[in-house]
């Protein structure tokens, strides 16, 4: 509903001259905000307002109908004491530590592969970014085919190549997990790669052609100027990935349910668990503001490192 | 210009604001009565209406009962009906009828007094017995009327027992049906591999029928009951007798492919499923020729213990036509409602001997006395007793019925995990 403005800050109004008055400077001010406004009101009614109420409901015990009431740190001690919530913690970080290393390693490869003038590059491009378009459900239907222990095509592989007792995959607790990062990284290593290829082609070619007149090797130039030039981009996929890997939801649902046993079971999945599916909104808010936490101090973390890289 | 592009926007703040009121506003204050004189629209939230023909069957006799009462149907996805009615509740929704899907959905929403109390439909119908009220009851209250009741039945291949040469399974024990599955694994003409017998993956199929058989409670935190039923389940399966539970699960195997392309030559099944078959054998989908049998049982005898559940229909407290919502209610608990089912294979709450007949003089019935037999249990316990504890003991029973059946944990680890996590997380 919201209306994207951009927001630059009364372009017409001159700024020089000493004779600007507060008024003038008000009036400006007022503009500019008008142009947010829009999407502001948007924001605030559909996002902030809920997001602060689920944090004040996060101190509440509340069934989504009778009124709610005031329980304190109860929850928090609750999802402290309770072994599920540190079992899907656990399964969230380990999701986080493979996917986002192997999706940004995948992603900048399959970019610099196809950033060459390659005969067909266009159709290799769209088809790395075809996982990303294609209905998830599909895909977790899918690999849970390929990864059928006993008829799919991951183990028969295996098994041709000597693996003498190939991974149960989605039905072992020590594979499902793997399983689900591999098909994560699949996924969405097309999508990281469309940023990156928009990162490489900023790179001015003079810096390539200086540095081989100065003998640089392919590696020395990748090392020395492609990867610093695209911190920008580096930075950013990092952001969105790790936010992306502790939100993730409709993977997991779709190919294990957090299965076998708890062995795939992630924080969002438990927070939809117990509040819409068991009615339990406090506890579920006390969870989703841990996540939320968690996720911040990630990113905040995140932020300083780049800056102190920038400096 | 700019005063021009502020005044649009401030218009379009105040809009927004007053929509959002709106939004929120319609939730907490049903509209004030609707007077039932006049034509009534009635809504009645279902799920799965093309793959649930029996809500349209009872949609139709009840409009050809009461001319000026309309039926709008609410459709929701069969998977998200419990979580999809929870968030309509807790948004106000004015849906009149709501259908009860599981009686541990029915025992949250009654606590939390979102339905409402309808204790006058469930004491006197005169042309039967209504059967599964048990489970409705909440400190003699009742807030829904059930108008199915589906019990367990061991479905069965006629013609792969013929083409082994075994008699039907006739009251059998859980060692006999353990013995018929190894005689009748093979393959058949065209080299498919056909199993003895099928578990579907849910843990109903071990869990409830250990329960109702050996007394035990699925709430008590106590498992060793199910010990039997597990090292048989996992038997038949390591031995190939049965779909391993790891294929069934990660491919979604369906459990009426299973039967209706006679890949199994048992399965243990509810009685929701006859309608199934009639309609597959109806639309020449399948040509198995299938009759059921009683629920094997633990010692030899002619009494038959099962499970199963009934179905119902409440009344949303936040209902705009509360009397013609219970109408809805008595009409589909009646014999006119129970008939409108019945005729399309669907077992009805309302028990009587005209029931039944008419039940197997349907097109399609198996007309054999086991049949017959089947349809009457002597005891039907509940699949799991609804309480406030239910849906969390079921989260965890679920898991470790998982680990159980992709092997991963013994039988005898995984009811000792089941038991030590529902101990320290629910019952304390």
């Amino acid at each position: 509903m919201a209306i994207t403005a951009a927001p630059p800050t009364a372009p017409t109004a001159s700024s020089a001259g000493s004779g600007t008055t507060g008024r003038q400077s008000r009036r400006n001010t007022l503009i500019g905000i008008s142009f947010i406004l829009p999407n502001f009101l948007g924001f605030a009614l559909l996002t902030l307002v809920p997001v602060v109420a689920a944090f004040g409901l996060a101190f509440m015990e509340w069934d989504s109908y009778n009124p709610a009431e005031f329980v304190g740190l109860d929850n928090f001690q609750k999802m402290f004491g309770n072994d599920t919530f540190w079992i899907a913690l656990r399964n969230t970080l380990y999701y986080g530590i493979g996917h986002v290393p192997l999706t940004l390693l995948c992603s900048l490869g399959l970019a610099l592969v196809l950033n060459r003038k390659l005969r067909g590059v266009r159709f290799f491009r769209t088809a790395a970014f075809f996982p990303y378009v294609t209905s998830l459900v599909a895909v977790a239907v899918v690999w849970n085919m390929l990864f059928n222990p006993t008829m799919g095509p991951v183990n028969q592989l295996l098994t041709t190549l000597g693996v003498a007792n190939p991974p149960g995959w989605t039905s072992s607790s020590d594979w499902a997990m793997p399983a689900v990062i591999i098909t994560s990284v699949w996924r969405d290593m097309g999508y990281y790669m469309i940023l990156f290829l928009a990162g490489l082609q900023t790179i001015p070619v003079e810096y390539y052609e200086a540095a081989r007149v100065d003998g640089a090797n392919a590696w020395q130039r990748f090392w020395h100027i492609t990867l610093p030039t695209l911190r920008p981009t580096t930075f950013l996929v990092l952001i969105l990935l790790t936010v992306g890997s502790f939100k993730v939801f409709d993977l997991i649902v779709v190919m294990t349910d957090g299965g076998p046993g708890r062995a795939t079971l992630v924080l969002s999945q438990l927070i939809y668990r117990e509040g819409i599916a068991q009615g339990e909104f406090g506890y579920a808010s006390a969870i989703s503001l841990v996540l939320f936490v968690i996720v911040l101090l990630v990113t905040v973390l995140q932020f300083r490192l780049g800056e102190r890289r920038d400096r | 210009m700019n005063r021009k592009a502020l005044a649009a926007i401030g218009a379009a703040a105040a809009l927004s604001l007053t929509l959002a009121a709106c939004g929120s506003g319609s939730g907490n204050a049903p509209d004030d009565e609707a007077t039932e004189s006049g034509p009534v629209d009635l809504s009645v939230a279902v799920w799965s209406m093309d793959q649930t023909p029996e809500f349209q069957a009872l949609f139709d006799a009840f409009e050809a009962e009461y001319p000026d009462i309309t039926i709008t149907p609410v459709d929701i996805l069969a998977d998200d009906y419990p979580e999809k009615v929870t968030t309509m509740l807790a948004g106000g929704d004015t849906t009149d009828v709501l259908t009860m899907k599981t009686l541990t959905d029915y025992s949250r929403w009654a606590g939390r007094g979102q339905l409402e109390d309808v204790t006058d439909l469930v004491t006197d119908y005169p042309d039967g017995k209504l059967a599964g009220t048990d489970g409705y009851d909440q400190d003699g209250k009742f807030f829904a009327v059930p108008y199915r009741q589906d019990f367990w039945v061991l479905y069965y291949n006629k013609a792969l027992f013929d083409a082994a040469g075994l008699d039907y399974p006739d009251h059998v024990t859980w060692d006999e049906y353990a013995d018929l599955a190894q005689k009748l694994t093979g393959t058949d003409a065209a080299g498919q591999k056909v199993y003895g017998t099928y578990n579907h993956v849910w843990r109903s199929v071990t869990q409830a029928i250990a329960q109702a058989q050996n007394d035990g409670d699925l709430l008590s935190g106590d498992y060793g009951f199910l010990t039997d039923q597990y090292d048989l389940n996992v038997g038949l399966q390591k031995d190939g007798y049965a779909l391993d539970y790891s294929t069934a699960k990660t491919q979604q195997v369906s459990y009426r492919t299973m039967f209706e392309t006679q890949a199994t030559a048992m399965m243990p099944m509810g009685t929701w499923y006859i309608s199934g078959i009639l309609q597959a054998k109806k639309d020449a989908k399948s040509t198995v020729e299938w009759g059921i049998a009683p629920m094997p049982q633990v010692d030899d005898g002619d009494t038959t213990t099962t499970f199963g559940g009934p179905t119902a229909f409440a009344v949303n407290k936040a209902a705009k036509n509360k009397d013609a919502a219970k109408k809805f209610l008595a009409f589909a608990a009646s014999l006119k409602g129970a008939e409108a089912i019945s005729a399309i294979g669907v077992v009805p709450a309302l028990q009587s001997d005209d029931v039944t007949a008419a039940y197997f003089a349907l097109e399609g019935m198996p007309t054999d006395d086991l049949s017959k037999e089947a349809f009457a249990p002597d005891d039907v316990a509940l699949e799991m007793a609804p309480s406030d504890i239910t849906a969390d003991v079921d989260v965890i029973l679920n898991e470790e019925h998982d680990l159980i059946m992709v092997g991963e944990k013994s039988v005898d680890d995984g009811i000792a995990a089941m038991e030590s996590r529902v101990k320290q997380d629910v019952l304390d």
